[in-house]
């Protein structure tokens, strides 16, 4: 794929799949500085990849804003209801 | 030569913790205030069912509670607070029948030929996050989480939903980073795909 000439990308290129499997670890900047700099300038020549990585990064994105449900009053309730038991004085 | 102590992890819940080890259970309830929230989220993600998640709620406290005075202060409370909610949600659905975890291999996803290979970058990709997110898209990236196989499902939600890094999600389930790293990229992969399906039929 950094074979601009090339008409068709083919995604078995080396670096394409080099860079897939490490994709994860660059978007969550767990690389190194060499293999960050590789990849950036893989990512620079390659529309293929660059698609990939931003579709990758915008999966990660909504799962971090999946907004959360609010807890129901019966799941509340009831573990009131446990922590007043255990806090209760034993019987002697 | 006598191991050496680990260092003691202070956190927000520390002197809490002390008060209830001391004896003032009833403080019990504001850690259960505290966390009630975050357990039962991370229980419907994991369990897919709202029931089985406050099972796992209750279960997990009644563990921490019983297990509270072992807690050596080592991590976060909040990181242990997640191990014992895994191991309970674990031992909860392995009680039940649920088929083996499916394993998912990095070819899969991998472009299966030319039609595949995209070299722009799709509109629900580009655009502003807040334009693309809706309720419908929530409801369809909260299912193809839960029908993630649970190992990957529980790195993944731990990473990305939770917010733990790396090495916590490591530490909380015991697992090498580098096994994290390889669950959390095919379980990312994964949902990508799904949502590639949900943008094509759009």
């Amino acid at each position: 794929m950094s074979e601009r000439s090339t008409p068709h990308h083919g995604h078995d290129h080396a670096a394409c799949i080099e860079l897939f499997t490490r994709l994860s670890e660059y978007i969550d900047n767990e690389l190194d500085e060499v293999s960050c700099r590789d990849i950036e300038a893989h990512l620079a020549d390659c529309p293929c990849c660059t698609a990939c990585m931003e579709t990758l990064k915008r999966t990660v994105a909504f799962c971090r804003e999946v907004e959360e449900r609010p807890v129901p009053a019966t799941l509340s309730r009831r573990l009131q209801e446990i922590v007043a038991g255990l806090a209760a004085p034993k019987p002697a | 030569m006598a191991k050496a102590e680990k260092k003691k992890v202070e956190d927000a819940d520390t002197d809490l913790i002390a008060a209830i080890n001391a004896g003032r259970v009833e403080r019990f309830q504001e850690l259960v205030t505290r966390y009630q929230g975050k357990l039962y989220n991370f229980g419907l993600k994991m369990c897919g069912d709202s029931r089985d998640a406050e099972d796992m709620v209750q279960d997990t406290f009644l563990n921490v509670f019983k297990y509270l005075k072992d807690f050596r202060h080592e991590t976060k409370f909040r990181n242990w607070l997640y191990r014992v909610a895994t191991s309970t949600c674990l031992k909860r659905r392995r009680k039940s029948k649920y088929a083996p975890d499916r394993e998912l291999s990095l070819d899969e996803f991998l472009p299966k030929d030319e039609a595949d290979i995209s070299d722009t970058v799709p509109q629900w990709a580009a655009q502003p996050l807040a334009q693309v997110l809706n309720e419908e898209l929530a409801q369809r990236l909260k299912t193809a989480i839960v029908e993630l196989p649970e190992k990957y499902r529980l790195v993944l939600v731990l990473r990305d939903v939770e917010g733990f890094s790396t090495t916590e999600t490591a530490d909380i389930l015991k697992l090498s980073v580098a096994n994290v790293k390889v669950r959390l990229h095919r379980a990312r992969l994964a949902l990508r795909e799904d949502l590639k399906g949900y943008f094509k039929n759009e």
